[in-house]
């Protein structure tokens, strides 16, 4: 495949990549700025380029309890990188953080940035080597806020995040603004994949050397290539091991008594082999083999690849000038990058099981859209569900309470019913759950909507069996107590709230009858408290808000439904909204 | 070839599983323990001596105890041979499988002589938090898997130590099988495919060689790179290969500390050739590969890569998307018999006569589901049973309820299948294993009832089931007598008989009704057990022996109607 390398991968014009690696080389050796700022006037191309630091503790300084320095993303700043199931938020090198949080100010209100922004310029933020942190996290920052979309281009940069910020880079469909460029040997790239050590003191102390120029050529370390390499490898096999399938249950047991790394590639990685060939990886899992195989030792030549896995930390500007210098490179998308990179048989193979997972992703998505048993299914059963809660309304009792007597038919239907679209969620979660889906399957529109209506619809069916068998006595209140509620709901809810960007727990609408039976047991427990008047204020605002929006059937209202009764017979003083909730229930026994 | 071309490619993950192994520092620690132990105890007598190195301020959460043989103990490290000697101490191992537990001599003898000191250290380590390594080598590896075993039996849900048992060229242990069990996973046995001692028995001329099973996942190795392995038999045939090409058998000392340095070195080499094209079977491919590079040539040993494929795949199968599915069936399945039971109810007969009189249209469903539920619980005891009997009893209490509720719910419909086709003795010639067991199980964890909770389900007991879920087994029996206490034909003898075990069954029937054990809807108007008092009654007899107070009062409970009223908790309040 022949193509323009820069038009292929980020939709960047031709002749930004060189000068924005260099541009990322002399930031790194310009200690007295923070960024550095060039336009490329004729591509109507802005970069700014990051300052890095070969200090230790620049790396690994926020060592807490964990080698690896990592921590936490603050998700003020990075609302979306997070998982949306089990996962949590993403963590990263708690370091970079902390350096990008120094810069994100003074970048903030760079008058370059602003006019770059103003004059709509493409902006790219660099960075080289630990420069490539503080540009990733830049870009990240601004995609966030939707402010524009600056494209980062990174060169010889050390990992930033875990697998959750892969995911979730994916999911949000921003995998592709930011590209990494690698070289075959360069320790700094796989730096991550191995906790902190002498040995690392020792690589990052031979750079600043150099960067200080107090020592023209300071002695090169040795021996530290086998430890750095030997952590990494134990990363790539483990995540092998799940690509390929392991069975083996002692995988987790060994898993618990070692270490590894919890940083992962994200991005689009572009590897450059040495002899002027590119090779681009879009998908993470093969991306992280390949950092590890590609640079893996040949029969006798330890001594030297050590050396040129500190060399070519410094070759990116010549290495790029030499491959984009014709303007059109060989470049490979996921296919075989054996012969350019001269890959193993048995990294061949942890390549092939990198695709196949991307593809079983792929073909699980297709089923789910087309195999009957899975949308087809759930569509049919929310028509089902749809019925029911019509018909239920004629006895001006809602489905609510007919569910939850189980007296006709209908209700017994809606059971069996309510069970095939738990069998389809629960295995949806699951799937989620163990990454068996396409990263951005939660962003879907087609599926949150789905969900939604499923949610709104079923939900209180769940809630209604729930406190039809007193199952609170058991686990506590549906919607505190873990376990109680379905994770299938929470799931999905999360994928509304992060859709509309809205605060997680905002859009629980679905728990309205379980907070009205909630209540209606803790003030038979407790009497009438100050705590039970804020909660029934509290539910007074959310029923106003919930039918006002649609979120929430107006059928709650009905005549004889469990919360008219329950309204009716509650104190007048304990409620706030008395004549306009009355006035609801007039309205929708009018309408009947 | 073609059949393979549209299902789904398959992955060996052998190599790469001991690759993440050899490349952390695990067996590295465990290693150095041990040479740190043998150096240090060379001039002592013992032969194997565990030593317990205490969490340090580097390594907080982490306890390691050494079995380590003494210099003269890995000269001669079986002095006893490959006999299998019994060892009732660990009957604990039993599973339907094994019904008993042996041992090797060797390393009985050596677990015995320490059992003492074993049995306070265990005590101890129990109680500790954060990670447990139990290492050894050779002979020492075998006192530590048993120590390790012993250990594993008494941790309970509380237990907060995290134990692994590491073993360097160690023999085989004993007869028993860990295949189906969690303990499986908790021993890593490093093997060299130069060290003769672990395949030891399995060459000899021994008659009890053909016994040993390992257990737990081998890291097998040679100068060439390691694989993991945890299929047991499978492990066997590569033991046997390997115990069979070192030279000469002769017990030659294989430094574990090289072959790990060599392995590490290994594990970010290239290797020989470079990868030219992709693999058009993974599996295979892989799988030739992790052979080889354990010094293996398969095609010479009639390795049978198909079936280790058949197995892969089936194993693929088994996901947690796939189990919340059966789970979420399951339920749904019972939702169904539910309702149908609810529905005989209305129509006053008990689902148990409407599915035996195949009442509904909707019958022919049922047996489906039953099929269904059948087979999902069968599996689940079998399941059960092949675990050792504690990790089998605490496997199966996540269960038991759901269990006991599809015992009482189908075991009547599989009882009236069986009476339908005029058969009879239900519980002793036709009642399946997996029924006895839920209802053994049941038992043994059921606590005596309290006045509470007679008083809850006096009041619940229209809504439960019948607890003794052959109660319709009995019924059927029951009417089976009253026809021969009724036929004119009957000897006399038989009649007596039949009039005795009726009585014995009102008895029966009398204890359900005083324990709120059995559901009112054996009352409804139509029911076989209403028809069978309809018949009995008017030849209810004297029993030759006394009659009981108990079948006194059940008659009189039928007789005055007053069954009319159990179960209705208006009334009973």
């Amino acid at each position: 495949m022949e193509e323009t390398v820069e038009n292929l991968i980020i939709g960047l014009n031709d002749g930004v990549i060189s000068p924005a690696a260099s541009l990322a080389m002399e930031a790194h050796n310009s200690p007295s700025k923070l960024f550095l700022v060039k336009k490329i006037r004729h591509l109507s191309v802005v970069v700014l380029a990051f300052r890095g630091s070969m200090l230790p503790n620049d790396w690994f300084g926020q060592r807490g309890h964990s080698p690896f320095g990592e921590t936490k993303i603050d998700t003020g700043k990075f609302p979306s990188v997070r998982s949306l199931n089990d996962g949590g938020d993403a963590v990263v090198n708690g370091s970079f953080l902390w350096r990008f949080n120094d810069v994100l100010d003074k970048l903030s209100h760079a008058k370059e940035l602003k006019k770059a922004i103003e004059k709509k310029r493409q902006v790219v933020f660099a960075g080289y080597s630990s420069g490539g942190p503080i540009a990733i996290l830049a870009t990240l920052y601004f995609l966030e806020n939707q402010t524009f979309s600056p494209r980062c281009l990174t060169f010889g940069s050390p990992l930033v995040g875990d697998r959750i910020f892969s995911h979730a880079l994916r999911r949000e469909g921003w995998s592709d603004y930011f590209t990494h460029f690698v070289m075959k040997y360069d320790i700094i790239p796989r730096i991550m994949l191995s906790p902190s050590s002498t040995e690392h003191e020792q690589i990052l102390n031979y750079f600043k050397s150099k960067l200080d120029r107090k020592n023209i050529n300071p002695a090169p370390p040795s021996g530290f290539y086998l430890t750095v390499m030997g952590n990494a490898s134990s990363v790539a096999s483990y995540e092998a091991c799940h690509l390929m399938g392991c069975r083996n249950p002692s995988l987790d047991i060994i898993k618990s008594f070692i270490e590894l790394s919890p940083y992962r590639p994200s991005g689009t990685y572009v590897f450059c082999t040495g002899n002027g060939n590119l090779v681009v990886v879009k998908n993470p899992n093969a991306v992280l083999q390949i950092l590890i195989h590609c640079a893996e030792l040949g029969e006798s030549d330890a001594a030297e690849v050590e050396k040129r896995s500190l060399d070519e930390h410094s070759a990116y500007p010549n290495e790029l000038k030499d491959s984009l210098g014709g303007m059109k490179a060989v470049v490979y998308l996921d296919v075989d990058p054996a012969n350019d990179l001269g890959l193993s048989p048995q990294a061949m193979l942890c390549l092939q099981a990198a695709e196949e997972f991307e593809n079983r992703r792929s073909r699980n998505l297709e089923n789910i859209r087309t195999d009957r048993n899975y949308k087809e299914k759930i569509e049919d059963q929310l028509e089902k569900q749809r019925k029911y809660k019509e018909n239920a309304q004629i006895s001006r009792l809602g489905y609510y309470d007919s569910f939850k007597l189980q007296k006709e038919d209908a209700d017994f239907h809606a059971n069996v019913s309510r069970l095939e679209l738990a069998e389809i969620w629960d295995e949806i979660k699951e799937m989620l759950k163990e990454f068996e889906l396409p990263d951005d399957f939660e962003k879907k529109p087609e599926f949150i909507k789905l969900g939604t209506i499923y949610r709104r619809l079923v939900e209180p069916l769940d809630i209604a069996n729930f406190y039809r068998h007193s199952k609170d006595k058991e686990t506590g209140a549906y919607v505190i107590s873990r376990g109680a509620r379905p994770k299938r709901y929470r799931f999905i809810q999360c994928w509304l709230e992060h859709h509309e960007k809205k605060l997680f727990g905002s859009r629980s609408e679905s728990l309205f009858w379980a907070d009205v039976e909630q209540l209606g047991i803790d003030i038979e427990k407790k009497g009438y408290l100050q705590e039970i008047k804020d909660r029934i204020h509290q539910l007074e605002r959310n029923l106003i808000a919930c039918i006002g929006d649609r979120s929430l059937d107006d059928d709650v209202l009905l005549e004889n439904s469990t919360f008219v009764k329950w309204w009716r017979a509650l104190p007048l003083e304990y409620k706030s909204q008395s004549d306009r909730i009355d006035n609801l229930i007039r309205e929708k026994a009018a309408g009947v | 070839m073609e059949r393979r071309m549209n299902q789904v490619p398959l992955f060996s993950s052998a190599g790469e599983l001991a690759n993440m192994v050899i490349t952390s520092n695990l067996i590295d620690v465990a290693l150095a323990k041990i040479f740190e132990l043998q150096r240090g105890q060379a001039a002592l007598p013992c032969s194997v001596q565990p030593m317990v190195y205490d969490p340090t301020p580097n390594e907080p959460n982490r306890t390691i105890v050494v079995f380590a043989p003494s210099p003269d103990s890995t000269q001669y490290p079986l002095p006893q041979g490959g006999d299998l000697v019994p060892y009732p101490d660990f009957d604990f191992l039993c599973t339907k499988e094994c019904p008993s537990v042996s041992i090797n001599g060797a390393a009985l003898e050596l677990f015995e002589s320490l059992k003492n000191h074993l049995s306070v250290l265990k005590t101890e380590l129990i109680a500790r938090d954060g990670q447990l390594i139990i290492t050894g080598h050779s002979l020492g590896g075998s006192v530590a898997s048993l120590f390790t075993l012993y250990l594993l039996d008494s941790m309970n849900k509380k237990s907060k130590c995290r134990p692994i048992c590491i073993t360097f060229g160690s023999p085989l242990i004993g007869d028993f099988g860990l295949q189906h069990s969690q303990w499986n996973s908790f021993f890593l046995h490093v093997v060299s495919n130069k060290d003769p001692v672990p395949g030891l028995f399995l060459t000899s001329s021994h008659s009890q060689t053909t016994a040993y099973k390992p257990f737990g996942t081998y890291l097998l190795c040679s100068e060439l790179g390691c694989a993991c392995y945890d299929d047991s038999d499978l492990i066997l045939k590569l033991l046997t290969v390997i115990s069979s090409e070192v030279a000469g058998g002769l017990l030659q000392v294989v430094d574990y500390g090289e072959i790990l340095r060599n392995l590490k070195k290994r594990a970010i080499c290239k290797g020989r050739w470079l990868a030219v094209e992709r693999f058009a079977d993974p599996f295979s491919a892989g799988i030739v590969m992790e052979l080889e590079t354990i010094g293996i040539d398969w095609t010479k040993h009639n390795i049978d890569i198909r079936r280790m494929e058949a197995e892969a795949r089936s194993l693929a199968m088994k996901t947690k998307a796939f189990d919340a599915k059966k789970l979420n069936d399951i339920k749904k399945y019972m939702a169904l018999l539910e309702w149908y039971k609810k529905r005989s109810k209305d129509a006053g007969k008990g689902y148990y006569d409407c599915f035996k009189n195949g009442e509904f249209k909707r019958d022919i469903r049922i047996g489906e589901f039953m099929g269904h539920l059948n087979a999902y619980w069968e599996d689940m005891v079998a399941q059960a049973e092949r675990k050792p009997q504690k990790e089998g009893a605490s496997f199966r209490t996540s269960w038991l309820f759901a269990g006991t509720t599809y015992r009482r719910m189908v075991e009547p419909l599989d009882i009236a299948v069986f009476y339908k086709d005029g058969k009879r003795d239900y519980i002793k010639k036709a009642r399946s294993q997996h029924y006895k067991l839920l209802e053994q199980w049941y038992e043994e964890a059921a606590k005596p009832t309290t006045r509470e909770e007679l008083d809850s389900k006096k009041q619940k007991v229209s809504v439960l089931l019948t607890e003794d879920s052959c109660f319709w087994a009995h019924l059927e029996e029951a009417i089976l007598s009253c026809k021969s206490l009724t036929n004119a034909n009957s000897t006399p003898e038989l009649r007596e008989s039949s009039g005795n075990d009726l009585v014995k069954f009102g008895e029966y029937v009398m204890e359900q009704i005083e324990n709120y054990a059995v559901s009112p809807e054996i009352f409804l108007k139509d029911s076989s057990f209403m028809k069978w008092w309809g018949e009995y009654k008017a030849y209810i007899t004297s029993p030759s022996n006394p009659c009981s107070s108990r079948f006194i009062e059940f008659i009189d409970f039928m007789k005055t109607g007053r069954y009319g009223v159990y179960g209705r908790s208006e009334v009973a309040a």
